[in-house]
């Protein structure tokens, strides 16, 4: 079995390996809730019963091939700052989080399956893959759902698929999202109008920890609501289109920006640069912002792309946790803004030519 | 801004837009951790439902009783004591038969939520058969009904055999 700190030292799958393909779109996710029969969702269950759903699940999730040599805890084995980096890594739900006993977490080695044992719903398999994938990362959900049915009974209706504890997920109980960083659309002024389109829709559109529409780092997750009525191909296709039409508007939306106003976008990647090659104290909102202004350039050829990776890589490893795990213990926030400036101009010093120079050259 | 939670000063911000509405909420980090939870009003509920203590022995009977059916909107689940209070007040449910003892309360709001109200994805292995034989059986019903309509008693007959041997067959299993 996989340890956590072994976890740790590998990034995600789908955090390696960037190409013009996640530009846009980052990651596709998708989750599909499943309870057994017979016995009450978590919520509601007692403790005995959520103990006997976690063993029974657990055990059977541990055998299944893609499994092996994988992470399997109880959450109660973990601490605080563990899971919390299982969040920031999206591994587990902050929901999960705050869960322990009778509650557990089982990740492939890859890290591009992670099941959640006794969250709101009994499991909750999840599939990560980049870039835009939601069909790649439902088959992958699909082949752990697939293996589990022959060993369990779901709870499950003929009219109303599979019975979740909450009625938003009835039916396929599949979410599927996809995060997509949208600097031109903000920057453009318009983040706005295309987030009531996607609404308009029936699509949610979240901005974790956004302020307002502006979400930090321009990062916005886009998701199915209804999971009743259509089956997961027609909702995975409609999603696909959708976020395959934003992405499209983002990058007309950047080529429009480098065309009418090159200046201000320059200034924007410059001033990022200097902040985050500079800057001794920062936190972690005011460096997702400049992390996503850097991200920008490399994607349009003004600063290497070889960025775009360490960009990603920073997005997450400058969360407060995992900041708290590398130095091993639990920090002040204001250590943690001090230790995150190091970490990006160590980081950036070793992807940035030395003395880079941004502006516009003649050719 | 000041947390939604508590007077402190708010550094977490949570903006959610669903249906084309948003929602913002603002707490302190002391609260978002404590609260643990990405969509605020999930944590909120599940709080209710913390608060909700489950009964001390709901012993959970090995199949669902046939009289279910004939009590489409139950006060509570005969199978796992849920309440039909416990889901207005939370908008979660308790187990899976809390969807048939619940089961018109549930219809209402499921339009709001979804784009159908029959399932048309993915059934599980084991069910797909069993999903097969329903489908036939109530196409068989559908054709019998017509050809009764329709004075077409030659059909019929034929009909009303097919629907028996189905019926015999479950009986058998």
């Amino acid at each position: 079995m996989m340890r956590f700190s072994t976890m740790m030292k590998h990034p995600a799958d789908w955090m390696a390996g960037h190409d013009e393909t996640t530009s846009v779109v980052v990651t596709s996710r998708v989750r599909l809730a499943r309870n057994l029969r017979e016995v009450p969702f978590p919520g509601w269950a007692q403790k005995s019963q959520r103990q006997q759903v976690l063993k029974k699940l657990k055990g059977q999730l541990e055998k299944h091939p893609a499994m092996n040599e994988g992470f399997s805890h109880e959450l109660s084995e973990l601490d605080s700052l563990q899971k919390q980096v299982l969040v920031e890594r999206h591994l587990i739900s902050r929901e999960q989080a705050a869960r322990n006993e009778g509650c557990g977490s089982v990740v492939n080695r890859k890290q591009t399956l992670s099941l959640m044992i006794n969250e709101e719903d009994h499991l909750r398999i999840q599939a990560i893959r980049p870039s835009l994938q939601l069909k790649k990362a439902y088959e992958l959900a699909l082949s752990v759902d697939q293996f589990l049915e022959e060993e369990v009974n779901y709870a499950f209706d003929s009219q109303w698929g599979y019975l979740t504890a909450c009625p938003t997920n009835l039916g396929t109980g599949m979410r599927a999202s996809s995060m997509l960083h949208l600097p031109g659309l903000v920057l453009s002024d318009q983040i706005g109008q295309v987030l009531k389109g996607i609404g308009k829709l029936g699509l949610a559109v979240r901005g974790l920890y956004g302020e307002g529409t502006e979400s930090l780092g321009n990062l916005y997750q886009i998701s199915n609501q209804s999971t009743l009525g259509e089956s997961e191909e027609q909702i995975l296709d409609r999603l696909t289109k959708v976020i395959g039409d934003v992405a499209r508007y983002e990058l007309q939306a950047r080529g429009k920006l480098m065309q009418d106003d090159p200046l201000m976008v320059r200034d924007r990647i410059g001033r990022a640069t200097g902040i985050l090659t500079y800057a001794q104290i920062i936190d972690s909102k005011e460096a997702l912002g400049h992390l996503s202004m850097l991200r920008l350039g490399a994607d349009i050829d003004i600063l290497p792309k070889e960025l775009i990776e360490t960009c990603d890589r920073l997005f997450m490893e400058t969360q407060p946790a995992h900041l708290q795990w590398r130095a091993g213990h639990k920090i002040p926030p204001e250590t943690r803004d001090a230790m995150r400036a190091q970490m990006i101009r160590e980081q950036l010093q070793s992807a940035l030519p030395p003395a880079i120079d941004i502006s516009e050259r003649e050719n | 801004m000041k947390c939604d939670s508590c007077d402190q000063k708010a550094t977490v911000f949570y903006t959610q837009v669903a249906d084309g509405k948003m929602k913002k909420t603002a707490l302190c980090e002391a609260c978002a951790e404590q609260q643990g939870v990405t969509d605020p009003t999930g944590l909120l509920m599940a709080d209710q439902l913390m608060g909700a203590s489950p009964p001390p022995e709901s012993p959970f009977p090995a199949s669902a009783p046939a009289e279910m059916q004939s009590l489409e909107c139950a006060s509570k689940c005969p199978s796992c004591g849920f309440t039909i209070s416990d889901y207005q007040k939370i908008g979660r449910l308790g187990c899976g038969e809390c969807y048939r003892a619940f089961k018109s309360e549930i219809t209402q709001r499921l339009p709001s939520l979804h784009k159908g109200l029959t399932h048309n994805g993915h059934v599980p292995s084991g069910l797909v058969e069993l999903e097969q034989k329903h489908s036939r059986e109530s196409e068989l019903k559908k054709k019998l009904d017509q050809a009764i309509a329709e004075e077409n008693y030659e059909d019929a007959a034929r009909l009303r055999d097919e629907l028996q041997k189905i019926t015999e067959e479950e009986a058998a299993e």
